[in-house]
Parts: C-alpha cells; sequence; structure tokens
C-alpha cells in the first residue's frame, strides 16, 4: 500500500510542477473573444473554443462572432466604450486605426511564455508591430494573386498567361474565339487599383506610400502610366469595362453569372480569399492558380503582401495571460489548427504548418499560391494608408470617371496624383 | 339606408323594358364598341397583375431562391427551381452558430414587442399633450421634437453607448426598447399629433363636462378615434425594429441574444463563399410576421396614413 501511495503521491507533485504556470490561472475565468466569418469558420473555431476549454477547464470562452457587415463598426464602438472582448480578431489596417502609438492593444513582448513568438518569423512580427510595440500576430498572411478559369482557356485554345504580354494577347483573342462576352480577368475598380500599384512597383521599386512624407511616392506620370494601363486594358479587351461591370448591379464579382458561367475566365485575388471564387464556379469549371506576371527587369513583383488578419489582444483586459494562452492554443496547438484546417488561409505558425504538412493537409490552391509568393521578389512593405478606406476611394473614383470617359488617360492620372496626396496628408497625423 | 336594396335598378324601368332586356342596352352601342367594353377590364387587369408580379418578382426570387441549390441562384433569373430541395430552411434553420433560429425569432420578439407597446404608449401621450393642452412654449417644444426626427441617428451612437454602459445594460434587450418609453420617435407624435387635429374637440369637451378627467378623456374619446393611426404606429415600429441591424449589433455582444437581423448576417464574410440558399429561406421567414400582421391590420393601416396627411 505504501508504495503505491507513495507513487501516486509523486505523480501529484509532478503533475502539480507541470502546471506551475498556469496555477495562478486556477480561478475560475471567463474570456471574451470576437470574430467576423462566414459558417464554416464559426462552425471550425467554436470547436476549437470547445478544446481549449477542455484543455483548461477553469476557462470559459464566450464567443462574440458576426459576419463580416458591421463587424469594425461594433468594434469601435466597443473599443471607445472600452468594452471590447479580451481577445479580438483584426484587420491588419485597423492596426493604424485604433493603435498608431502601439497602445491601443496589450503589447505582447509583456506577456511570457504564454505567446510561442518562436512560432513566427521576424517578418510576419513586423507587420503586428506598432510603434516598437507588437500589438498583434498574424492569423496568415496574404497577397494577391492571378487564378484562372482553366476550362475557359482550354476552350480559347491557349495556356494560362506567364507574362503581361500574353495576358494582353489574350484579350483579343478570347474576343475572336470564344466571342465579345469573354474575357481573360475580370477586374472590379478596386482590383485595378491594386493591379496598378503592382505594374509600377514593378518598375519602381518602392512602397507606392510614403507615410513619414505623408505623400504618394510616385509622380504625376507614374499616375498618368496606371491610368494608361486600365485604358488599354479594356480598350484591348482584356477586362470587362465598368459599364458592363454596371450592367450586373452590386454584386460580388464571385457571384456574377459571367463569373460562374466561366465568361469572365480570371480574378486578381486574395489568397486567403480565392476559396468563395473557387466554391461559385458552376460544375465542370476548374480554378488554377497562374504564374505571375514581370515586367521585364522588374526588381519586385509588387506584391500587396500583408496579413490577412490578426489576433490581438484588449490592452485593458484582465486576464491578459489567459487570453494569451488562447490566443497561442488557436494559432499553434495541433488540436485547434486541425480543427481550423486551411479555412483561414495557410497559417503563419511555424508549429501549425508542421501540423497540417503532416496530416498531408497542406494542399489546394490556396497554399499554392502561398508557395509561389515565397518565389516571387517580394521586399517592399506597403504601409497600412495605401488601403484606407479614403485612399483607395480617391483612387477608385478616378479610374471610375476614367472608364466612364469623364476624363482623359492624363486628366485622370493627374486627379488621381493630387487628390491622392491631398487625402494622404490629412488622413496621416 | 336599408330600404333600397342593394341590387335596386338605377334607370327608371317601366313594364314594356322589363319585358324586352335588349332595349336597356344604349342604342349607339355596336358590335366593336362591346367588344371594346369588354377588352377595357381584361386590358386593366392584366396591366394590374403585370405591374403587380414586376414589383413581387424580387420577393417571389426570394421564395424561389431559398429552394434552390446554391449554385443555381445566381446563374439565372428564372423563378422555377431545377431540382427543388428543402435544405436551405432545415440547415438554414440550423445555423451555423451554437443556437438554432428559434432562439433568434424568440429574441426578436422580446425586443419589437415592448418596444411597439411602449412607443405606442409613449407617442400617445405625447401627442395628446401636443394637441390639446395650451403649454407654454408649445411651438418651441414641439419643433424641437421635429428636430429630432432630422438628426443623423449615427451621432447619438457613442454617447448613447457610455450611458448604457454606465447603466449596466450593455449585452442586454434594455437599450433597445427602453428609449422608446419617452416618445423618442418624433415622427410618430407628429403623426398621431396630425392626426387628432382632424377632429373637432368638442367631443372632448362634452366628455370633460360628463366628468372625465384629462386621461379618461384620452381612453374613453381619444384613443377609439384615433385607432387607425395608432396601428399605423404599431405597424410601422413593429417593421422597423424587426429590421433594425445597427442597434443589436452595438448592444448585443452574446450571440445567444442576437435577434433575426443579425442572425441572418452571421454567415455571410468576405473570404467565404455564402450559403445564400439557407440566407434566403431564413430571409422568407422572418418577413413572415411582418408580413402576417400587416395583411392583418392593412385596413387600419392605409387609412391611418392618409387620412392625417389630408385632413391634416
Amino acid at each position: 500500500m505504501t508504495p503505491r501511495l507513495s507513487k501516486r503521491q509523486f505523480l501529484g507533485a509532478a503533475a502539480a510542477s507541470l502546471a506551475a504556470p498556469y496555477v495562478r490561472a486556477a480561478a475560475p475565468v471567463e474570456l471574451r473573444m470576437s470574430w467576423w466569418g462566414g459558417s464554416d469558420i464559426h462552425k471550425a473555431q467554436l470547436a476549437a473554443l470547445r478544446r481549449f476549454e477542455a484543455r483548461y477547464p477553469n476557462i470559459r470562452v464566450r464567443a462574440e462572432y458576426t459576419g463580416w457587415l458591421g463587424h469594425l463598426e461594433r468594434l469601435t464602438t466597443q473599443i471607445s466604450g472600452n468594452t471590447a472582448p479580451d481577445l479580438m480578431q483584426i484587420n491588419w489596417n485597423w492596426l493604424v486605426l485604433f493603435s498608431r502609438d502601439g497602445l491601443g492593444f496589450y503589447d505582447l513582448r509583456q506577456l511570457g511564455d504564454e505567446v510561442d513568438l518562436g512560432q513566427f518569423d521576424a517578418d510576419s512580427l513586423a507587420f503586428g508591430t506598432m510603434a516598437g510595440r507588437l500589438n498583434a500576430l498574424p492569423i496568415c498572411m496574404a497577397a494577391r494573386l492571378f487564378y484562372y478559369n482553366a476550362s475557359t482557356y482550354e476552350r480559347a485554345g491557349l495556356p494560362l498567361p506567364t507574362s503581361w504580354d500574353e495576358l494582353f494577347a489574350a484579350g483579343p483573342i478570347f474576343r475572336s474565339r470564344l466571342g465579345p462576352e469573354y474575357y481573360p480577368i475580370d477586374l472590379n475598380l478596386q482590383d485595378v487599383v491594386a493591379i496598378g500599384r503592382a505594374w509600377l512597383l514593378q518598375r519602381s521599386g518602392k512602397p507606392l506610400v510614403d507615410e513619414q512624407g505623408r505623400k504618394l511616392n510616385a509622380s504625376e506620370s507614374d499616375m498618368q502610366e496606371i491610368a494608361a494601363l486600365y485604358r488599354r486594358l479594356v480598350d484591348e479587351h482584356v477586362t470587362p469595362s465598368v459599364e458592363e461591370h454596371a450592367s450586373y448591379g452590386n454584386v460580388a464579382p464571385h457571384e456574377m453569372r459571367s463569373w460562374i458561367n466561366g465568361r469572365y475566365a480570371g480574378v486578381y485575388q486574395w489568397i486567403s480569399a480565392i476559396g468563395k471564387s473557387a466554391d461559385t464556379l458552376a460544375p465542370g469549371q476548374r480554378i488554377e492558380l497562374g504564374a505571375y506576371p514581370l515586367r521585364a527587369g522588374a526588381v519586385d513583383a509588387g506584391l500587396l503582401y500583408r496579413p490577412a488578419m490578426l489576433h490581438a489582444i484588449n490592452a485593458d483586459t484582465k486576464h491578459p495571460h489567459e487570453a494569451a494562452l488562447l490566443m497561442s492554443f488557436l494559432l499553434n496547438d495541433e488540436e485547434a489548427v486541425r480543427a481550423l484546417g486551411l479555412r483561414r488561409g495557410p497559417p503563419v505558425s511555424a508549429r501549425a504548418l508542421k501540423t497540417l504538412a503532416d496530416d498531408g493537409k497542406l494542399t489546394g490552391i490556396a497554399w499554392q499560391g502561398r508557395e509561389q509568393v515565397r518565389t516571387l521578389p517580394n521586399h517592399i512593405h506597403e504601409s497600412g494608408f495605401f488601403e484606407h478606406p479614403r485612399v483607395r476611394d480617391a483612387f477608385m473614383e478616378a479610374f471610375e470617371l476614367l472608364g466612364y470617359q469623364r476624363l482623359d488617360v492624363a486628366a485622370a492620372g493627374t486627379r488621381m496624383y493630387e487628390d491622392v496626396n491631398q487625402i494622404l496628408k490629412r488622413v496621416i497625423r | 339606408m336599408r330600404a333600397v336594396a342593394p341590387s335596386a335598378p338605377v334607370r327608371p324601368s317601366t313594364p314594356a323594358a322589363l319585358s324586352n332586356p335588349a332595349s336597356l342596352r344604349p342604342p349607339a352601342l355596336g358590335q366593336f364598341a362591346r367588344l371594346l367594353m369588354n377588352l377595357g377590364p381584361t386590358l386593366r387587369y392584366s396591366v394590374l397583375i403585370g405591374i403587380g408580379f414586376l414589383m413581387l418578382y424580387p420577393l417571389l426570387w426570394m421564395v424561389a431562391g431559398a429552394l434552390k441549390p446554391n449554385h443555381e441562384i445566381f446563374s439565372g433569373i428564372g423563378l422555377i427551381p431545377q431540382a427543388p430541395t428543402l435544405e436551405g430552411f432545415a440547415k438554414g434553420w440550423q445555423t451555423s452558430t451554437e443556437y438554432t433560429f428559434t432562439t433568434y425569432f424568440l429574441n426578436t420578439f422580446k425586443i419589437v414587442l415592448p418596444k411597439v407597446v411602449l412607443t405606442v404608449i409613449s407617442s400617445v401621450l405625447v401627442a395628446f399633450g401636443f394637441a390639446r393642452f395650451h403649454l407654454p412654449g408649445r411651438r418651441l417644444w414641439f419643433g424641437l421634437l421635429i428636430a429630432t426626427v432630422l438628426l443623423p441617428k449615427s451621432v447619438l451612437l457613442i454617447p448613447q453607448y457610455l450611458m448604457f454602459r454606465e447603466f449596466g445594460w450593455l449585452d442586454t434587450f434594455l437599450p433597445l426598447y427602453v428609449p422608446s418609453a419617452f416618445a423618442t420617435e418624433g415622427f410618430f407624435v407628429f403623426m398621431i399629433v396630425q392626426f387628432m387635429r382632424s377632429f373637432p374637440p368638442e367631443m372632448e369637451e362634452a366628455a370633460v363636462i360628463d366628468g372625465c378627467n384629462s386621461l379618461q378623456v384620452l381612453w374613453h374619446v381619444v384613443v377609439p378615434v384615433i385607432m387607425p393611426a395608432v396601428i399605423s404606429v404599431a405597424l410601422f415600429q413593429f417593421m422597423w425594429s424587426m429590421n433594425d441591424f445597427l442597434g443589436p449589433l452595438l448592444y448585443l455582444s452574446s450571440v445567444g441574444n442576437y435577434p433575426i437581423s443579425l442572425a441572418l448576417k452571421m454567415s455571410i464574410d468576405v473570404t467565404e463563399a455564402t450559403a445564400w440558399n439557407e440566407v434566403l429561406a431564413m430571409s422568407t421567414l422572418a418577413l413572415l410576421p411582418s408580413l402576417l400582421v400587416f395583411f392583418f391590420a392593412q385596413r387600419y393601416f392605409i387609412e391611418g396614413v392618409t387620412l392625417g396627411s389630408v385632413k391634416g
């Protein structure tokens, strides 16, 4: 009897010493966590939370989730009312909205081993750092890449474009072989802004927004160059005009009839969101990742490479350590990673990647996209202000006027240059 | 009134006319004109039905969409599903959350019913005051009330949020309906005031002479008369509250407290394709209460909205 008892005591002591870092968390704690997402994400995320609660029985997590619509408005109200959740999912450009000085969210370096920072490379940590304070950890990194409807390209008798010239050349061929309602790629105005930036950066090799100088890192003639690019894309039947786009009403690109039926045969889409474009295709259509076109002598691909979403901890949380445990669990732990899979795009955490690789889950067009990004020249860190809603709107407005022929190429470029510079001066403070 | 039978012939009928029905027809009416007479209503009704169908098309499309599989929804504008399925209803009701739509329906009514009752009571009281009592500075107060109608709601969001936070009311239904107890919808007060002005005050004066106090006058004399306006207010508030998205979004943080308007948008994300058939199926069900209430109260509703505007 005695030796068995002592063995049990020994095991108990060992367990206690293992659990030592969490002893202070032994009192029951309720955490609040918020995220946005769709049906699949809600289910997966809830499953991951249940596993977390099983692992740490003293912590309850209250899930506060919504769809995308209104999430920012709600978070803004909560943050200004000091009622934000302990752990929240944020968009990358929200960091400049809530934490320009780095004090808007908890500094994760102040926490101990609960956050396993070793799983993240320096680059992804830099994206979550504001004014020297680590505010957030990325869930997944994203860039816009070219994805094509391979079935339509086969019908046109063309291989997927591998260069800008091949993309331009595909326009007239689509028109003559398949008909005027077929286009090699579908770009809405927001995509045009992104593609114009990529086009310019491949030549200039520097970020488009100069945050220090509060202005565009480009000249007026540079802006006219991207206006001319859009004019050319439309004129050469590479992408549908604004009029044609408008005739579909205010419909998301992946829900447009022409995309579903394969008449618009390409997108310039985030790797974290390409799943939706693949899901809506009518049966029999196949989507494939295309090679990224580079201009001759390009020093950089001009990717808009940044976290698709991040986790951040409330600066005033009462339970920073428990929130950090939860954050680390969701980002790194095998159980959570298996529950979430690639639904949030390819994860950043090294441990999460290893788990998915061991399970053979690193497949599909989103993962191929992530691998393509690693092979491309990609050194430019764009300022978060490039995606500021007002900057984006100013660009889009100029492109729209150009598209409706209310402005010519030179005037549209000038307008972009003047309007965006003016807005940058006002919003960067 | 009852003496005249409803089917009494209009023109004076002589015995000769009765014995020869053909003589009742106007003599100049030819074959073609008779055709036109019959064509008139046919044409009128087919135009009306055609336009009615066009107006109802989005609604019908929603119901049809609820019965279609997802990829079929956007590929055509036809109404008839190729392979009708109730999957959207079944899955939509289950939702992707920990709760079913039952919870969201119940939550909606927990907000909407108190809100409608409080709005009606407070708006009628305040309107009665403005319409029948000569308070000092009445015009100014009424002007201020109308000014609140013009105030953009978004201006109030953050201050109200902070106030309700201090009350400890966040994540409860209270911030969503308690304000209605203070006649905060100036438009409703305005509507009822206009309606009351269209009635002469003599009846109320008679009631006062008979010994009624102000509240008794309101209850026994005024309320029965302004019933159409009251029902319009209740209906408007019912429909607006059913559709309110921003209020619940800000004040309710627990998913278990969400009303339908939030729950419907739960599965719409920017990175994931949306199961629109489920959303449409649940939207169809969410519309039913409003439709039913409207049909039952339709007569009063139309009267209430138009009468005040014409006679006011």
